[in-house]
């Protein structure tokens, strides 16, 4: 599958090396005596900025989202950790027992670890933990769905948690991978949410030590830190003594501040900053790696008119020419993908012929759907209706080039008759028009370590929305063969079964046009080249500061 | 008198009323749902129990109406409520982000009235030449966008000279950039309202009776044609405080310098009704307290006002 700049290593100089050619090639024109790797240096501020917005809580138990994350991810260490491949190594555990019935987890913890309010990791921080994150007064999302199969949590013995669930989990350990179920200090925790959520307590190589709001957060190096994560450069604590985490959430003003010293690390680059930052000699480099979950993609909706007709989804997938514009308005910084899993994620399968282009075929399709007429604006009708597919696309979450590319869309699925109405929209009126079935086609964005994303966003379980009105499985997809493959590679820890199990059900998905793949969701951070060291932790992709440090 | 002051507190306390109110119910006219503004944002996979549980903490299981009164019945007791997704009340996190966009707000309009009064003394001084030119500049000024000028000032100043910070530092540096990109636009309106005021100011007959007692012509417009051609841009002034802050909403997120403009988008973006009500209130009452000191200011300059009271 296709990486654009495979970028996933822990170790600060293969980092450097594989993250791209160019920065290389960029950082030994800039300054040639300084192109040889150099013995890291200690201390110093870096500061950091996000386009991902504020957090309104930094515990990222309460609620779930990647602003939490991506600030929580150098201060509050998880259980587990992901390699490159995706495959799960331990980090605060040593390592995890599955019963034969696949009930009872026995996760074994690493001893000697402390929070750094002094509280020993144990045993029953796990279950103060998992306990908090299942409470409901602690309002989480993502943690409490994350572990909806966990019945209960007990200590074994001090360095043995055991985990009794419901039913088998294939992706327990996947889940406690995710900083959204990070191990937090029960002291901590038991301040109250006011006092946890102005800063949480973990075992990272930082501790938040500040927030001003609207401002920034700043974390402070703890001198004590132990538990570096599989694949570190270097155990103990980290190089840095203090990062500001600021937030600038116009992505052109971000990248200025990046080329006028200001900030030294930034997020959410746009593609045209990526190309200008890679060139050789800027001074700059990029760091990118693929988010793991579902790919970027258009869900067409199945449950409602005019996609309800599986000849109506084909002949709009056929027309709809995706390539040239991925190709213009990206700047050659993301591949096509034809795979409805991320390429970072465990056994993603692509359907190419699936996708070609073939408006013949689309016309013909349409024809014998019965949209045989055309209207004055050369759209197609039926009985009178023209043949409508309403967009809603989130300003949020789109970005530029993403709305570009969409807009594309349109034009080119207009040659065969379409009308596809775009309809920009701030977040929550996006997530409106979404709980109401309210659009014919739309992109969503899932970010989730595992294949086990794909039965969040395609079980028929998912079209019933949840309390909160989301609903996952936006395509309206309701198959039983689906379902049942989908339900067992989830209970199933046979790697070769669940490889085939998640096959079958993207093969479903691509023949029965429910989705169409446009390519991976890609964490873009640019860096000045005087910032050494800076890798990202492949289970969110999230960059991490423990080796990081600053050159002269 | 007295009426005429009870007559003015009570039209204000209509606004700060009319505004809440608006605000209060266009909020539910847009969809969204408060409760997940609680539990990590829209689009959260909260489960029933804590969506009840969150409803019931914040009264929104209530019917509207009762939603409604409950909320007016808090304010006039001053009390703004707590905001949604920040979990700390609104009054304090209005009073710690109030200052910087007053300070911003105040410098670009004083920045704003040095541009366009120094504009107007100099095209009408200046012949043809210097008034096409000085309309011209007004014209453009008025036009340009924040968030373009913004843009084309953060690429001149500090991407390519270095001079300046593109993001809000502490430190006047840091205000250079944002009081300008308010500024000039605002000094395009106000010039432009000055300079026609002035040049009739020139024609006047009491311009005309100065020179005839044989006032030099700096004194001419300094002490009788300038004053003269303050008054709008006096009066424009309140007007140009609503403007101001409505910018600031712009110009903090392109500086990401802290303040109720952010404060403001951020909360509509996640319907969080205490605290968008509570910065209309505060906006609103500010406009309040501007339009009042402007008609002072406007007394002052303008003796005619004070004649006619």
């Amino acid at each position: 599958m296709p990486t654009p700049v495979p970028a996933r290593r822990l170790t600060a100089i293969a980092s450097l090396v594989t993250a791209s050619a160019l920065v290389l090639a960029g950082c030994s024109a800039a300054a040639p005596e300084a192109s040889a790797p150099a013995t890291p240096v200690s201390g110093g501020t870096l500061t950091y900025a996000t386009g991902f917005g504020e957090p309104t809580c930094l515990d990222p138990h309460v609620g779930g989202n990647m602003p939490q994350a991506l600030v929580g991810t150098n201060v509050l260490e998880s259980l587990f950790s992901q390699d490159e491949t995706g495959a799960i190594v331990p980090w605060l555990a040593s390592g995890a027992t599955v019963s034969d019935d696949g009930l009872t987890v026995d996760v074994a913890l690493r001893d000697g670890i402390s929070f750094t309010d002094g509280t020993p990791f144990d045993a029953d921080a796990v279950v103060a933990n998992i306990e908090h994150m299942q409470d409901p007064d602690t309002a989480s999302s993502t943690a409490i769905l994350a572990l909806g199969k966990v019945a209960s949590v007990e200590a074994a013995d001090p360095l043995t948690a055991r985990f009794h669930l419901s039913e088998p989990d294939s992706a327990l350990q996947e889940s406690l991978a995710q900083t959204w179920l990070a191990m937090e200090s029960p002291a901590g925790l038991a301040r109250g949410m006011d006092a946890n959520c102005a800063g949480p307590i973990g075992t990272g190589p930082f501790v938040f030590s500040e927030w001003v709001k609207q401002d920034h957060v700043l974390l402070t190096r703890n001198d004590d830190y132990t538990s570096s994560p599989a694949g570190a450069a270097h155990e103990g604590p980290a190089y840095l003594d203090e990062i500001v985490w600021r937030f600038i959430p116009d992505p052109a003003t971000r990248f200025a501040a990046l080329q006028s010293g200001e900030v030294d690390v930034i997020d959410e680059m746009q593609p045209a900053d990526v190309v200008a930052a890679s060139a050789e000699g800027s001074g700059f480099g990029v760091l990118t790696g693929a988010l793991p979950g579902a790919s970027i993609r258009l869900e067409l909706n199945s449950g409602y008119a005019p996609f309800d007709d599986e000849r109506v989804r084909k002949a709009f997938i056929k027309s709809a020419d995706v390539n040239p514009g991925i190709q213009s308005l990206f700047f050659g910084t993301v591949d096509r993908s034809y795979s409805v899993l991320s390429s970072s994620t465990p056994y993603g399968a692509s359907f190419e012929s699936e996708y070609a282009i073939d408006a013949d075929e689309a016309n013909r399709l349409l024809d014998e759907a019965g949209w045989t007429s055309r209207d004055a604006d050369g759209y197609r009708t039926k009985d009178g209706e023209r043949l409508t597919v309403d967009f809603p696309i989130s300003t949020n979450q789109s970005i530029p080039a993403e709305v570009s590319l969409f807009e594309q869309i349109k034009e080119t699925t207009k040659a065969v008759g379409f009308d596809v109405e775009l309809h920009p929209l701030d977040l929550s009126s996006w997530y409106g028009a979404l709980a109401a079935w309210d659009f014919g086609v739309t992109s969503a964005i899932y970010t989730k370590n595992s294949p086990d994303v794909l039965r969040i966003l395609y079980h028929s379980d998912n079209i019933q929305p949840a309390p909160s009105g989301y609903h996952p499985n936006h395509s309206h997809v309701s198959i039983p063969e689906l379902d049942a493959a989908l339900t067992e590679a989830g209970e199933t820890s046979d790697p070769a079964e669940r490889e085939a199990l998640y096959e079958e059900a993207q093969r479903i998905l691509a023949e029965g046009a429910y989705v169409l793949p446009l390519y991976d969701h890609l964490s873009k951070i640019g860096y000045s080249d005087r910032v050494q060291g800076l890798s990202l932790l492949p289970t969110l992709q999230i960059p991490y500061f423990g080796d990081a440090w600053i050159a002269g | 008198m007295l009426v005429k002051a009870a007559w003015g507190v009570a039209g204000g306390v209509f606004v700060l009323w009319a505004a809440a109110t608006l605000t209060f119910f266009g909020l539910r006219l847009i969809p969204g749902d408060p409760a997940q503004a609680v539990l990590g944002g829209p689009g959260s996979q909260a489960s029933a129990e804590a969506l009840a549980a969150v409803r019931a903490e914040y009264g929104l299981d209530q019917p509207v109406w009762v939603q409604y009164l409950r909320y007016l019945g808090r304010l006039g007791t001053g009390d703004l409520g707590s905001s949604y997704s920040l979990r700390q009340p609104v009054a304090e996190i209005i009073g710690a982000q109030i200052g910087g966009t007053l300070l911003l707000a105040a410098l670009s309009l004083a920045v704003a009235w040095v541009i366009a009064l120094g504009l107007a003394v100099w095209s009408t001084r200046g012949g043809r030449v210097a008034a096409a030119v000085g309309s011209a500049l007004e014209i453009v000024a008025a036009a340009v966008p924040h968030f373009w000028l913004a843009m084309v000032l953060v690429l001149v100043f500090s991407t390519t000279l270095r001079w300046l910070p593109a993001v809000s530092t502490p430190g006047p540096a840091g205000l250079v950039l944002p009081v300008l990109t308010l500024a000039l636009p605002l000094a395009g309106f106000l010039g432009q309202v000055m300079r026609e005021s002035v040049l009739d100011a020139l024609e006047a007959p009491f311009v005309l009776s100065a020179r005839a007692r044989g006032e030099s012509e700096g004194g001419v417009r300094w002490r009788h044609v300038l004053r003269h051609g303050a008054l709008p841009g006096i009066a424009l002034s309140g007007w140009a405080f609503g403007w101001l802050i409505s910018g600031a909403v712009v110009v903090e997120t392109i500086f990401a310098r802290p303040g109720l403009g952010r404060t403001l988008l951020n909360a509509v973006q996640l319907r969080d009704v205490p605290l968008v009500v509570g910065v209309v209130l505060v906006v609103a009452l500010g406009y309040v307290v501007v339009t009042v000191l402007t008609d002072a200011v406007s007394r002052i300059a303008d003796p005619r006002l004070r004649s006619a009271s």
